[in-house]
């Protein structure tokens, strides 16, 4: 008897489905596949493995200025971010790809019938994740890249809020590039899909609008491509020198600061997660 | 307890489900049958919400599952067999559908122990084999203690202990007065674990009667017979209906005459029987009766 059938009938009275449950649920999840490691510990490696290639390979300076110091320092400690973001847009699509790929998808939305609210729960583990292992990562970076910058006369202040900001900031840019993937996931739910149109929009339409916007010398495409999420994200990791040492953009070219582009990926964020969402909510799976 | 209200799903042009009207009890087990295609499959995820029905509605316990406070714990469903992601072992698939509702991880286990995959549980369920990845899904559906269980083809790939578990487990489930509604191609199955059944054929409801009504709906009745002494029973049962057809192994296929008859009939006459056997065949024919007159009917519409 004891093998073959279940405990004291409702033994489970007052169990209840709640966004705390779905949040550590999706935690599980995470980090019970191989795919989720290999991405973060590709992304802890490259992070590192890059800033100690820059600073081996940087050429020893004097007497350069404390603003080019820290623009240098900065570059080199946030030098992986142009590759660690593949990764990371790759681990978003997969989170909810793999899910519709494998039919697992049938069990979370069993599980949670409102679908919305494991929708959330997902893209905060994952963005809460991203942020904390690519904010170690980078942290890590600078702590082990400073004193090879330094012997090289290459001093950052990493202290100041001009060093520290971009440092946070290519975190912040690697968490929502894998959550602006996560949602590309959830509208095309097919991982190959997935992948290839959030790296066409991360990494080909900047480079095709650029071409365009030369070939044509059409400001407006100029333009357009500052808002595209990786022009417009890279400004929240580039290190700003003073106001006054800024070269002003030419007149009708649209050159956004730090705070401008972070607002601009937010709004990609936000739209496309609008559109993953109502489709979530609506589609058969 | 499911009530079906006039639910009906259209894919493209094909209509999968239309209009079925049903209500599945608690207490009893509920088969589901139907051929392929039936839209048995269509019908069971309508009644969990993954797919929207294109009119009707379904309640589950008095609520539309969407509604309930505590899904898991009103409905264990088995879908499909394997509504799990293959990179993650099923320790850890169980333990994160636990987490949502809060279900402590004292009941993980004892869905592993109750379906038999405590020796595979740190396992990827990629590597598992169909009878293992349904035995997980029933392990899934048995985690929140539901009150109403839907297994669509919950047989399917398991062993011959694996098939017995299954109508142990249902019939004790219902017998504690859940509702317990499950679908099978398997008419010997359903005829030794429903006490009620649903038939769905192209959409429609065919049959929706106590599975005893269904067998004797039935035109022909069978009844397998095994006695040293064959010649002497066929005399004592022979009647206008009666037909006996003698197997190649000495076994005997009544029909015509029920067993109780039969059983009579040879107590009587001292006649010594190794084997009588009403065959759960019959409602395989009368299943296929059922929806063949479904599937002549069709034709002739399209005529």
């Amino acid at each position: 008897m004891t093998t073959t059938t279940p405990a004291a009938p409702r033994a489970l009275d007052g169990i209840r489905l709640g966004f705390s449950g779905l949040v550590r649920s999706e935690w599980i999840k995470l980090r019970s596949v191989r795919s989720t490691m290999w991405c973060y510990g590709l992304i802890i490696l490259l992070t590192i493995g890059f800033g100690l290639l820059y600073s081996a390979t940087v050429s020893e300076s004097s007497d350069i200025s404390v603003e080019t110091q820290n623009s240098l320092a900065v570059q080199g400690m946030t030098l992986s971010v142009n590759f660690t973001q593949l990764i990371a847009a790759v681990l978003g699509v997969l989170v909810i790809s793999g899910e519709y790929g494998t039919g697992m998808i049938r069990s979370t939305f069993t599980a949670a019938p409102g679908r919305l609210s494991a929708y959330f729960a997902k893209a905060l583990v994952l963005a809460v994740t991203t942020f904390v292992v690519s904010v170690v990562s980078i942290a890590v970076t600078a702590l082990v890249t400073a004193p090879i910058l330094s012997g090289k006369g290459i001093d950052a202040q990493l202290g100041e809020s001009s060093v520290l900001l971009p440092l946070l900031g290519g975190a912040v840019y690697l968490t929502l590039i894998a959550v602006l993937a996560f949602t590309f996931g959830a509208i095309v739910r097919n991982s190959a899909g997935g992948i290839a149109s959030v790296l066409g929009l991360v990494l080909v339409v900047p480079v095709v609008l650029q071409i365009f916007g030369a070939l044509t010398r059409a400001d407006w495409i100029t333009n357009l491509a500052a808002f595209t999420p990786s022009n417009a994200g890279g400004k929240i990791f580039a290190y700003v020198p003073d106001a006054a040492q800024q070269a002003q953009p030419p007149a009708g070219i649209v050159s956004l600061n730090a705070t401008e582009g972070l607002l601009v990926l937010i709004a990609w964020v936000v739209v496309f997660g609008i559109v993953g969402a109502l489709l979530t909510k609506r589609r058969d799976v | 307890m499911i009530e079906i209200q006039n639910l009906s799903k259209r894919y493209g042009s094909k209509l999968a489900v239309d209009g079925i009207s049903a209500t599945v009890r608690p207490g009893i087990v509920t088969g589901f049958l139907g051929p392929n295609g039936a839209g048995k499959s269509t019908t069971m995820r309508m009644i969990v919400g993954l797919d929207k029905p294109t009119t009707g509605s379904v309640l589950v316990n008095g609520k539309p599952y969407v509604k309930h406070a505590d899904p898991l714990h009103e409905v264990g469903a088995l879908l499909e067999a394997k509504a799990v992601h293959t990179g993650r072992s099923a320790y850890n698939h169980l333990l994160a559908l636990a987490a949502t509702h809060h279900i402590p991880k004292s009941r993980v286990h004892e869905v592993i122990e109750m379906t038999g995959l405590a020796a595979v549980a740190g396992k990827r369920v990629g590597g598992f084999s169909l009878g293992m990845g349904q035995r997980l899904g029933i392990a899934a559906a048995l985690l929140g203690d539901p009150q109403t269980l839907i297994l669509d083809e919950p047989v399917n790939g398991l062993d011959p202990e694996g098939v017995l578990w299954v109508r142990q487990l249902t019939r004790y489930l219902a017998g504690q007065g859940r509702t317990v509604f499950l679908s099978s191609h398997l008419m010997s199955e359903m005829a030794q674990t429903a006490d009620h059944v649903i038939v769905l054929g192209r959409g429609r409801i065919l049959a929706d009667a106590p599975i005893a009504d269904i067998i004797a709906g039935g035109t022909r009745k069978l009844v397998r017979v095994r006695t040293p002494q064959a010649q002497l029973l066929v005399d004592r049962i022979s009647g206008p209906d009666v037909n006996v057809t003698g197997l190649d192994d000495g076994a005997l296929e009544i029909t015509g005459i029920g067993a109780e008859q039969i059983g009579d009939a040879a107590a009587q006459a001292g006649i010594a029987l190794h084997e009588l056997t009403p065959v759960g065949a019959s409602l395989e024919e009368a299943y296929l009766e059922l929806t063949q007159d479904d599937v002549e009917y069709r034709s002739e519409a399209a005529r």
